[in-house]
């Protein structure tokens, strides 16, 4: 897996320096965002790479997940134990959105779950309601709530439907549907609630060569590709004795095109270390990024490594500039590391106040 | 600390004199406890089988009551004062508990003895719920089906991510914990057993008197000593007083409670440092065996036994438990009331008897013979494997085999969790071959203590040098806490480490090895893991 040693050159480096100093394309600005503990919405500006304001969330501490506005100009932040979600207008700090999810004797928790619709109007969330009553707990059906996202700091959702258990990451098609990532790859119709298979992971059929995946998304994954990513681990048996030791395992994904909403699922790269999140390159959806101790590139058409950095740490999530050169890793600890997206050098570094651990690296555009 | 703990004696006598009610009322009673602190949230049933929502329909340990009660203080805003609690605890285990039958595979985990890999977990129960916590807190509650799924639903509430860990995202884990695991816990572990039913009825020994006890304490070492065992208001008022192996005087005093008729629980201070005794009674209240330790570290601890002076004669053990044939080595015979004639067995010479009282006898012997377990006797009494002769010494066993041990320490907010470690010795047996069925156990042998990587890959981490070390005594310690800026990746001084013992014999040395992972800390204390 020694890739990447020769490609370290002071030359390659010096070069994606000079790239990422040269002025960009067009006017948008593109700002990255990510929370912070005990509770900070950062916003860092991609052009200079520095913090261009640090807005406190109310509550505490949830996982950081974000939903940013498709007009970039807000971003949806999960606070309050993963019970609240508030909007801040990332240019001054206000709190344009709140909404309360649990009420009375119901405490309402979300897994990541946060999108807001291609119009903007609204905001999405995966409910996991659990009612307290005096002497025992009582679960119930999980639901896709719709808020307006113009109802302020007081919103109730205005529609419901029910959906299944254990859905992480979701995302908003320009179809009128949301994505649900969870055992399945599912998409929801956000006005009638109808519900369809996008991509069958733990119910897939591929008969007894193939070991059902664990697939999980905690990140969002994609967005500067306009799709969503979900990762799955698999193996591949030799035949049907299911025998784990001889099998091949394989990092799959369920990737789901956001204009259209259609998904295309395939085992990618094999398995040889761990990736926690995946992103593609928006200039070339056959070449991938990952991020965990190492940051690595694939292309998927090989299933090829093409090269690989290895992280001082760990570090959970990643994302990419629009124009594809320059890649940001974040979450865990509190340092963004800036690489080239050519060489995987090291070519910049942005300090936070505090910890990332399981926040979200989302991009936030502001079109010119 | 003296004057307090002779209070309550002066208490009950004065009880006794003036109102001669039974001596053990002093506690309010449990109903009357349950109607003060819990119905803000439980209800009555009407029902007199099961007169509370919820706590009626949960039999548990002691210990399995207390975490409860903790949780409803912490998590769910219960007020009671440590004395009704305390009171609560012994109704509940006394009314609602385990029978004997019932705990005695898991007792390990209520003597806090972690340091193993627990063994026939149903692979269903294993991954749905040993998969967090140990198979035996599970197995050490019995439950309604309905409270099972209430289980399955206090999970879901106080855990929300259970269901996206891995082994649970992988399967539709609420449908598969409710309509099945609650299923097989409610047949598995039910609210109504027979033995349960049984053990309700029968009558309880009381273990007022003076027993006669043997124990270990890590760095220290083997002791026997004799514990006094006088009534209290609550239980018991403990003294105890022996030596070590090597001839230091031990001396302790505390206190005793005895739950759900033979789960002894004592606090007992000995030279200066608080231990916990957590034993079981048999069930003619004649012999308790469990394990001593420390209050502060619960990993430093060894097997305890007692056995109750009934005015007979009694061998108890033999230390060490083994003789070498054609050597002569001192042994001590520990018992009560020794009287008599002493053998040690087929073939076993007694050389010289060095001292003797009716508590011990201290002699010089030499064995001839065939290798084999012998039967020790004095006058009429006898143990029956209390001595083992041997030729040579064919393996050592590390135990504990699998350990964990935990960084800490440092300025962080956990103390270092250590290993304690011992070597049992085996002989080849009958057929020659060590490893097989008939090995014959030697018992508990000195060893020089070493530490090694496990394998490759915590050589080159270099696990052996950060990961902690290992002294005279067999006691490891870790690493301390926090990132190590001189590992890859800043890592924690956690590793994978092989502990070695080397135990001399007959000019040879023979060695065993354990597994140990030194892990990083673990931020929850529990009352069980």
């Amino acid at each position: 897996m020694n890739v990447n040693k020769s490609m370290k050159t002071s030359a390659l480096a010096g070069a994606a320096l000079l790239a990422l100093q040269a002025l960009p394309a067009s006017a948008d600005q593109e700002f990255l965002l990510t929370v912070t503990r005990p509770g900070q919405l950062q916003v860092i500006d991609m052009a200079t790479n520095e913090v261009a304001r640090t807005c406190d969330v109310p509550g505490k501490f949830g996982t950081g997940s974000i939903a940013p506005s498709p007009d970039g100009k807000i971003a949806y932040v999960l606070s309050n134990m993963t019970e609240d979600v508030y909007g801040f207008d990332i240019q001054t700090c206000e709190i344009t959105f709140h909404a309360a999810q649990s009420q009375g004797n119901i405490r309402v928790k979300t897994h990541q779950s946060l999108a807001v619709s291609t119009d903007g109007k609204e905001l999405y969330t995966v409910q996991n309601p659990v009612r307290h009553l005096s002497d025992r707990f009582e679960v119930m059906q999980p639901q896709l709530a719709v808020y307006n996202t113009a109802d302020g700091t007081d919103a109730r959702p205005v529609r419901t439907f029910p959906v299944d258990r254990r859905i992480t990451k979701i995302a908003a098609t320009e179809k009128g549907e949301v994505i649900l990532g969870g055992a399945d790859i599912k998409a929801i119709d956000v006005k009638t609630g109808d519900v369809r298979m996008v991509t069958a992971l733990q119910s897939w059929d591929r008969g007894p060569q193939w070991l059902p995946p664990d697939a999980f998304a905690m990140h969002s994954q994609g967005e500067q590709s306009n799709e969503y990513i979900m990762p799955y681990v698999t193996a591949e048996f030799q035949d049907e004795t299911m025998n784990m030791e001889t099998a091949k395992w394989w990092w799959g994904i369920s990737r789901v095109d956001l204009e259209t909403g259609e998904a295309v699922r395939q085992e990618i790269i094999p398995f040889e270390f761990i990736i926690f999140n995946f992103i593609s390159d928006p200039r070339d959806p056959n070449i991938f990024y990952g991020s965990f101790n190492t940051l690595s590139k694939h292309d998927i058409t090989t299933g090829e490594t093409l090269a690989l950095y290895e992280m001082p740490h760990t570090y959970y999530d990643l994302n990419i500039t629009a124009d594809g050169k320059t890649i940001y890793v974040g979450g865990t600890s509190s340092d963004i590391s800036i690489h080239s997206s050519d060489t995987l050098e090291k070519i910049g570094s942005i300090q936070l106040s505090g910890d990332m651990s399981t926040s979200d690296l989302r991009v936030a555009t502001i079109r010119d | 600390m003296q004057n307090k703990k002779r209070m309550p004696l002066a208490r009950t006598a004065l009880a006794l004199a003036v109102l001669a009610a039974p001596a053990l009322a002093a506690e309010p009673d449990g109903e009357t406890i349950i109607r003060n602190n819990c119905l803000a949230c439980h209800s009555e049933t009407g029902d007199a089988e099961a007169p509370f929502s919820r706590i009626s329909e949960q039999r548990k340990t002691p210990e399995g009551w207390l975490m409860t009660i903790n949780r409803m203080q912490e998590l769910r805003g219960a007020q009671i004062s440590t004395e009704d609690k305390r009171a609560l605890v012994q109704y509940l285990a006394d009314n609602q508990g385990l029978a004997p039958q019932e705990s005695e595979s898991y007792r390990y985990l209520l003597e806090q003895d972690t340091n193993l890999v627990e063994t026939g977990v149903e692979e269903g129960l294993g991954q749905m719920c040993a998969r967090c916590h140990s198979a035996a807190r599970f197995s050490l509650q019995r439950r309604t089906e309905d409270e099972w799924k209430r289980l399955v639903e206090f999970h879901m509430g106080q855990f929300p991510t259970i269901e996206l860990h891995s082994l649970a995202r992988d399967r539709a884990w609420y449908e598969i914990a409710s309509n099945e695991t609650a299923v097989e816990l409610g047949q598995k572990f039910p609210l109504i057993t027979p033995e349960w039913n049984s053990w309700k009825a029968a009558p309880k020994a009381d273990l007022t008197g003076r027993w006669r006890v043997l124990g270990y304490v890590p760095g220290k070492g083997e002791f026997t000593a004799w514990m006094n065992a006088s009534k209290s208001e609550t239980g018991y008022q403990l003294q105890l007083e022996g030596q070590y192996t090597d001839g230091t005087q031990l001396a302790g005093r505390g206190t005793a409670r005895v739950y759900t008729g033979y789960e002894w629980r004592a606090s007992i201070e000995i030279d200066g440092v608080k231990m916990r005794q957590v034993m079981a009674a048999n069930d003619e209240g004649s012999a308790m065996e469990g394990r001593m330790f420390s209050t502060e570290a619960r990993e430093i601890g060894g097997e305890l036994m007692a056995v109750r002076d009934r005015g007979e004669a009694e061998v108890v053990a033999v230390m060490p438990s083994h003789l070498r044939l054609g050597e002569s080595a001192e042994l001590t015979i520990v018992g009560q009331h020794l009287d008599g004639d002493v053998s040690l067995g087929e073939g076993v010479e007694i050389e010289k008897v060095i001292e003797r009282d009716g508590d011990s006898i201290r002699v010089l012997a030499k064995a001839s013979g065939s290798a084999g377990a012998r039967t020790v006797s004095v006058g009429d009494a006898s143990r029956d494997q209390a001595l083992a002769v041997y030729d040579s010494l064919a393996r050592v066993e590390v135990s504990p085999a699998n350990a964990l041990s935990r960084i800490g320490g440092n300025g962080g907010e956990m103390a270092k969790m250590r290993t304690v470690y011992r070597a049992v010795g085996y002989a080849a047996g009958a057929d020659g071959e060590a490893g097989t069925d008939d090995d014959l156990r030697l018992g508990y042998m000195p060893a020089t203590w070493s530490i090694a990587p496990a394998d490759e890959v915590a050589a080159h981490d270099k696990d052996e040098k950060y990961a902690g070390m290992i002294d005279a005594a067999g006691i490891f310690t870790p690493g301390d806490a926090g990132p190590n800026p001189e590992r890859k990746m800043s890592a924690n001084n956690v590793g994978r480490l092989k502990v070695v013992a080397s135990v001399s014999d007959g000019g040879s040395e023979v060695s065993g090895e354990g597994s140990l992972l030194v892990a990083p800390q673990d931020f929850v204390r529990r009352v069980l893991d």
